[in-house]
């Protein structure tokens, strides 16, 4: 035991305290790493609200798809309202005989069954409400039934029969409808036909006649209702200018393609908007993206090889140099977006290696007068809301949102003198990305149903499109958006 | 800054916990990330330092776990029980004991490690690698004897040379 205490004290009195400097590079890891998690973090919090935008969106889709299986039950009732108005005399005796001979409701219940009413408007009112002041109303029914509900709930049991298979749905659409009943002006209408209108009942009519026409006026107020929703398909083009905004690690931008400009590319898609009310709608779609850049000579002073070289080659010697990757042996060049790898080195340009500079021993540059152009395609996801600020002739619309943007094109391409060729890709680009929207729409009618639009529109990625630590490439887009849209 | 402050400290750690520096770097670099990035979470209810250490060595025991290293190891080999005295051991360089930590098994490494340098009891380090304190015991002791073997092949000439002038 003792021997053992002397190895540990022996390594405990050497090695508890050891300090020894790490490299330096460390610290550079470490700092882009932290970076990175950062942006980690940024993408999960993008990516989850992406999902629960579209869990949004689908749940919206969902209820109206469920409104609008409600427009199918309509015939039911308007038939069966029918029936009743053809039956008038038939009505009356029944009523009348539940004054002198069996419980009221029994009596009510049979009518509704001979007549044929389907009342499921009924069963969405205040119901214990409604028919109790039908019956205390009404100096033909006379009815003081102690129990009214039970009338109503004989009326719903024949509405889910005579539905068949739908009145297993009918609670479901009737919590939806009630939802929508309760949120604009017509439902507040709708509310004051069921609290003030019902008062006013008129003495000398059936209670059936007195239920149809209460139908009659909640079938109006909800078909007011359903006319402030509706759809618009469209499609739209644009130029898109993108202007490229990064930053990079020092050592990364210490040697590194200079951005020189940006090419016009083309966008567009189609797009899908739902309008609720007057102001608000919500926009989603499928768009196409293009983006790219052009880089040209890193704009650092040449160092002394570039100084003798300029004697020979001029303004063709390459400043930037290129390095090879140890497992493929690709070479590879760094650009504002990334790092360019090529497929193999393209013919037209002269790579000078063994270089008297020794900070580029291991490097090569390339000796030619080519530009590089880098394109990336994206298709866009988007999820709009959108304002409408004046409602005229002109509409005028502000809009905001974000998209998910999937790459599906990375291509990098070599323009000299002898023409443009394409030489690889831009390494780690990142295969979804999420980016901001914003602008501002002019909607023109040119019909009824169809609008012209032209939407200046700013777009901005929220994360960086390369997932290489050293690069932080978010561009943003500007662009004019013009198509047309059908609303129905 | 924090990194300056800790890192030859913290790197000395990684080094005793890997098989060379080329992970031990890695580990490092890993290590200062996580501190970097939960420094908000650090309570201030203990040393600095001593957070930072215990964030290095999760680091090196989740990347031995990755690394399904901490397989049990089953040591046949039996080794003569060794004694130096302090006079051999004080002779034996700080760097040349790294290497020969480095050197061991990874599981005899952590034993030793966390029992040894950190003063971790057996029940503590079972309950760290999941293992039983009988393993715990007995790792360290192949650990131990495993130590000994190397400082007597290593260092046969000191060892001598010691018991000649003794």
């Amino acid at each position: 035991m003792k021997k053992d205490k002397n190895i540990d004290e022996l390594f405990r009195d050497k090695l508890l305290n050891y300090e020894q400097s790490p490299p330096a590079y460390i610290l550079d890891n470490v700092l882009a790493g932290v970076a990175g998690a950062r942006r980690n973090r940024k993408i999960i919090f993008w990516r989850v609200a992406g999902v629960a935008a579209a869990l949004l969106l689908a749940f919206i889709a969902g209820w109206q798809i469920n409104m609008h299986n409600d427009v199918i039950t309509e015939p039911v009732v308007t038939n069966s309202r029918q029936n009743v108005a053809e039956k008038p005399i038939e009505v009356l005796p029944e009523v009348n005989m539940a004054e002198s001979k069996s419980p009221v409701e029994t009596q009510i219940s049979e009518s509704v069954m001979k007549s044929g009413t389907v009342n499921f408007q009924v069963a969405e009112l205040s119901k214990e409400n409604q028919i109790s002041r039908i019956h205390t109303n009404s100096e033909n029914a006379k009815v003081t039934n102690p129990k009214p509900i039970q009338l109503n709930q004989a009326n719903e049991s024949l509405v889910v029969a005579a539905n068949g298979g739908s009145g297993m749905l009918e609670p479901i659409k009737s919590l939806f409808r009630q939802i929508s009943l309760g949120t604009t002006n017509n439902d507040r209408k709708l509310e004051k036909i069921k609290t003030e209108d019902l008062l006013v009942v008129n003495h000398d009519k059936t209670i059936d006649q007195q239920i149809m026409e209460q139908n009659k006026q909640l079938m109006q107020a909800e078909n007011q209702t359903k006319t402030k929703s509706r759809w618009l398909i469209g499609a739209q083009v644009s130029p898109e200018y993108n202007v490229s905004r990064s930053s990079h690690s020092q050592v990364y931008a210490s040697n590194m393609l200079n951005a020189s400009s940006n090419p016009v590319d083309l966008g567009g898609g189609i797009s899908v908007e739902f309008k609720k009310g007057k102001r608000w709608s919500i926009q989603s779609g499928v768009y196409y993206s293009g983006m790219g850049q052009s880089s040209g000579n890193s704009n650092l002073t040449p160092g002394k090889d570039y100084a003798l070289a300029s004697t020979n080659r001029g303004s063709e010697y390459f400043n930037t140099n290129v390095s090879f990757d140890a497992s493929n042996s690709k070479m590879l060049m760094n650009s504002t977006a990334g790092v360019i790898e090529f497929k193999t080195i393209p013919s037209g340009i002269v790579l000078g290696t063994n270089l008297e500079d020794k900070s580029l021993v291991s490097n090569a540059v390339v000796v030619s007068n080519a530009r590089f152009i880098q394109n990336f395609e994206y298709i866009e996801i988007p999820l709009y809301l959108r304002y409408t600020l004046l409602d005229s002739k002109f509409d005028v619309e502000m809009m905001g949102g974000f998209s998910s943007n999937l790459l599906v094109g990375n291509q990098t391409f070599m323009e000299s003198s002898t023409g443009k060729s394409k030489i690889g890709s831009t390494k780690d680009m990142e295969s979804m990305s999420y980016s901001g929207t914003l602008g501002v729409g002019l909607k023109y009618g040119l019909s009824k149903r169809v609008y012209l639009n032209v939407e200046p529109r700013v777009k901005y990625f929220l994360n960086s499109l390369n997932s290489n630590a050293s690069v932080n490439y978010k561009p943003y887009t500007v662009g004019v958006f013009t198509g047309l849209s059908y609303e129905f | 800054m924090l990194y300056h402050q800790f890192a030859p400290k913290m790197f000395g750690v990684c080094l005793r916990y890997a098989k060379d520096a080329t992970e031990a770097e890695d580990n490092l670099q890993d290590g200062f990330i996580k501190v970097f990035a939960n420094l908000k979470n650090f309570r201030h209810d203990g040393s600095l330092e001593g957070w930072i250490r215990r964030i290095m060595i999760n680091v090196s025991l989740e990347k031995l776990r990755k690394q399904h290293l901490l397989y049990p190891v089953e040591d046949v080999a039996v080794y003569d029980t060794v004694n130096f005295s302090d006079d051999v051991l004080a002779k034996i360089a700080a760097d040349d004991l790294m290497k020969l930590i480095q050197q061991l098994p990874p599981r005899y490494r952590m034993v030793f490690n966390l029992y040894v340098m950190e003063g971790y009891s057996h029940q503590e380090i079972a309950e760290e690698m999941s293992i039983t304190q009988g393993t715990s015991k007995s790792n360290l002791a192949r650990a131990r004897e495993i130590l000994k073997k190397k400082i007597q092949e290593n260092y046969r000439e000191l060892v001598t040379q010691n018991n000649n002038t003794a």
